[in-house]
């Protein structure tokens, strides 16, 4: 028995080694030196002489106006792209849910966006938002609504918001898949008995279906609170962090004092305080979620 | 029986995998140590890496690979020249990401505001100390040209090419407004102004262009106007960023954006050739690559150049263009001769031919350059002025573009921006 429990364990660490080393070499080992570089002056100017200056870039990072409203920005996208998706997500979810015919194809229809290229749907919200895009040709030109081309991507709001925008249109069919598969395993003799209780529509949705899918929500509001913390690719083919860094997010920032200033300490201290926010975060999401649970039991 | 396959499989593939990674180094001694010997062999031979952003179907390219590096390696048996093109802004950050791996190139052709940066570094030799003869090679190159390369008293590099910008105007435009191109900035402003609006179509139309808002973009206007950026010796900001004149060069350009007269500088805005091609910009200033541009994108567009209008400072455009510069790692003999035949005459009069303006006093006096399609670029070159060559430019200039967009978007007065920045800069010009 001894004997096959350890060439189990053999068989086992023989198989896991490939993934373990990989996942060390290019995970772990890539973390444990960026955390050994948010300690050290590591720019262009002092690439082969790195001096250790302890939590100095740290200082940096959070003393630096414009760290200040990539982090806002960060939130205010989180804030409002996140209920956003799953909101909308789940009325279309339920909608979907309550017809008979048709569900694959209004499936397919809002599943769409999700598979578009992040670059591509850029790239058209940017040409539609333009000064001289689609939009102020409609409002302008055809419905002569404005009398100028309004400048929509040259203010802070006006690109984050496009930016929430299309987070959000591209957020919702993912959202409806996780929540259209949640509510088909929400037994329908609730709903039944609750009809013959009297509960009308909303009382049945808000007393059954949201607590019955409870655990797929706190999935989806952790997973797409760390998505909207990785917001990148929309802001910087959208705004590309203009005017003047005012729509600059955590990553956008990160990589641009990375890559174009090359302050590898102050990006290597940057994504260890976003870790921390995002493990904080995460932390409380479940905190909130199980003791609601626990004033649900009493 | 079927486990002890399993195992051995697994330790196999685990085997392999070590091995892959592993043997690289280990398995390729041949090279290695043929690079290793070449520089104590010099009869063996040797090949330059040169790096450089002519793009890969330009003319200046087909002139660089047919011409000028047959013609080199001709004339310089045992030296190769691998030249490899790359995209402007990846060469810039092709060479950040080379140095932190030591696999830079021998030699590359730089834009001149990233001499600084590069040099503090410490990956570019200072020409002037470690080459003999530099004194003789560097005085048939254009002074202003050669200021680019210079920080302290020390030369990163060789001036390659020179460029600055001058006015376009769409000829039709103006004449149907019934103005003359405008010499002085006062009649700058009030042709923007005059000539912004809405075309037949009712699109809208601007009187002038101006895509950013960094030193490359602001420089003329600022210099134009009588002011400043920082004092002659580059240390201090405070009294020049924030002067009264330069202060009123921010506030004209606010003024003209925030009646429509001039562009904004969105990125996903009409690009400047097409704008100005589409009869949408009707000014504009550009440097010497536009005409062939416009050639070849509007050919039947009427336009017409002129000087910077110039202000209560006189017509000061802003200095362009490229250095030659080698690494510390370079094969320093081989790559002098390089530099000193790229800045040669026969090289820059065959570059002189695909539009480079050169820098070599002897090309100036050539019949190609006197018949160029730069030669208005040739008149403006002599009161054209180099961005500072300081280190810290890259931030500075960052920081100035982030004021600047202040004053434009109405957030701040032009005097407090200006004020807030001429402290910044102190900071950074102190460092």
């Amino acid at each position: 028995m001894k004997i096959g429990t350890n060439a189990n364990r053999l068989r086992v660490a023989s198989l896991l080694l490939p993934g373990l080393l990989i996942f060390g070499a290019f995970t772990v080992y890539p973390i444990l030196k960026l955390l050994v570089m948010s300690f050290f002056e590591w720019d262009f100017g002092s690439m082969f002489n790195q001096t250790f200056i302890g939590l100095a870039n740290y200082q940096e990072v959070i003393q630096d106006e414009y760290f200040q409203i990539a982090f806002q920005n960060t939130i205010i996208y989180t804030l409002v792209t996140v209920p956003g998706q799953m909101v909308i997500g789940l009325l279309v979810a339920a909608l979907i849910n309550s017809i008979k015919r048709f569900r694959v194809g209004f499936r397919v229809i809002y599943y769409l966006p999700v598979i578009t290229s992040w670059v591509i749907a850029s790239l058209i919200f940017r040409y539609v938002f333009n000064t001289e895009g689609l939009l102020n040709y409609l409002l302008n030109n055809i419905l002569s609504l404005t009398s100028s081309n309004v400048r929509w991507l040259d203010s802070r709001w006006g690109g984050m918001i496009v930016a929430m925008v299309l987070g959000i249109w591209k957020g919702i069919g993912w959202n409806m898949v996780v929540f259209l598969a949640a509510l088909q395993s929400v037994p329908n003799e609730l709903y039944e008995s609750a009809e013959i209780d009297g509960a009308n529509v909303l009382q049945r949705f808000f007393r059954i279906t949201l607590p019955s899918i409870r655990g797929t929500i706190l999935f989806a509001l952790v997973m797409l609170t760390i998505g909207g913390f990785n917001v990148f690719t929309s802001i910087k083919m959208i705004t590309g962090g203009a005017p003047a860094h005012q729509t600059e997010t955590l990553l956008t920032w990160m990589y641009y004092k990375a890559f174009s200033t090359g302050k590898f300490g102050y990006s290597a201290a940057l994504s260890f305080i976003m870790a921390l926010t995002l493990g904080l975060l995460a932390v409380l999401q479940f905190r909130l979620m199980q003791s609601d649970k626990a004033g649900d039991a009493l | 029986m079927k486990k002890t396959i399993a195992i051995l499989l697994a330790v196999c593939c685990v085997g392999l995998m070590l091995a892959s990674c592993g043997s690289t180094p280990a398995s390729s001694p041949a090279p290695a140590s043929a690079a290793g010997e070449a520089p104590t062999v010099p009869t063996e031979e040797v090949t330059l890496q040169f790096w450089h952003h002519y793009s890969a179907q330009s003319a200046e390219n087909e002139t660089l690979m047919n011409i000028l590096i047959p013609k080199f390696e001709q004339e310089n048996p045992g030296i190769k020249v691998n030249a490899v093109s790359h995209e402007w802004a990846d060469l810039h950050d092709k060479l950040l990401i080379s140095a932190q791996s030591n696999t830079l190139p021998d030699v590359a052709r730089l834009d001149s505001a990233w001499i600084p940066e590069f040099q503090q570094m410490d990956i570019l030799v200072a020409l002037n100390q470690e080459m003999s003869d530099f004194d003789s090679v560097a005085g048939n190159l254009l002074e202003s040209a050669m200021s680019t390369a210079k920080i302290g008293d020390d030369f990163f590099g060789l001036a390659l090419n020179t460029n600055t910008k001058i006015l376009y105007y769409n000829t039709k435009a103006l004449a149907d407004a019934g103005i003359a191109p405008p010499a002085t900035m006062d009649d700058f402003v009030a042709a923007a102004k005059t000539l912004a609006g809405t075309n037949g179509d009712g699109q809208q139309v601007w009187g002038y262009n101006e895509p950013g808002l960094s030193g490359w973009n602001l420089c003329p206007f600022i210099w134009s106007c009588g002011g400043e950026l920082t004092n002659p010796e580059q240390t201090i900001a405070t009294g020049y960023i924030n002067s009264e004149a330069t202060v009123g060069a921010i506030q004209m350009l606010a003024d003209l954006y925030q009646s429509d007269s001039i562009t904004g500088w969105n990125s996903g805005d009409i690009p400047m050739t097409d704008g100005f091609g589409t009869g949408r910009y009707l000014m504009m200033l550009e440097g010497p690559w536009k005409t062939a541009e416009l050639a070849g994108a509007y050919p039947d567009l009427e336009y017409g150049t002129a000087p910077m209008p110039a202000g209560a400072g006189g017509s000061h455009s802003v200095l362009g263009g490229e250095d030659i510069s080698m690494f510390t790692s370079a094969n320093k003999e081989a790559a002098w001769l390089f530099l000193q035949f790229m800045t040669g005459e026969f090289a820059q009069e065959e570059m002189a031919k695909c539009g480079q303006i050169p820098v070599n006093k002897a090309t100036m006096e050539t019949e190609t350059v006197k018949n160029a399609d730069f030669a208005p670029y040739i008149e403006a070159l002599p009161n054209a002025k180099s961005r500072p060559t300081v280190a810290a430019w890259t931030e500075m200039d960052n920081d100035l573009m982030v004021s600047v967009t202040a004053v434009m978007n109405g957030e701040k007065s032009a005097q407090d921006a200006m004020d807030e920045l001429a402290l910044k800069w102190d900071a950074l010009l102190a460092q």
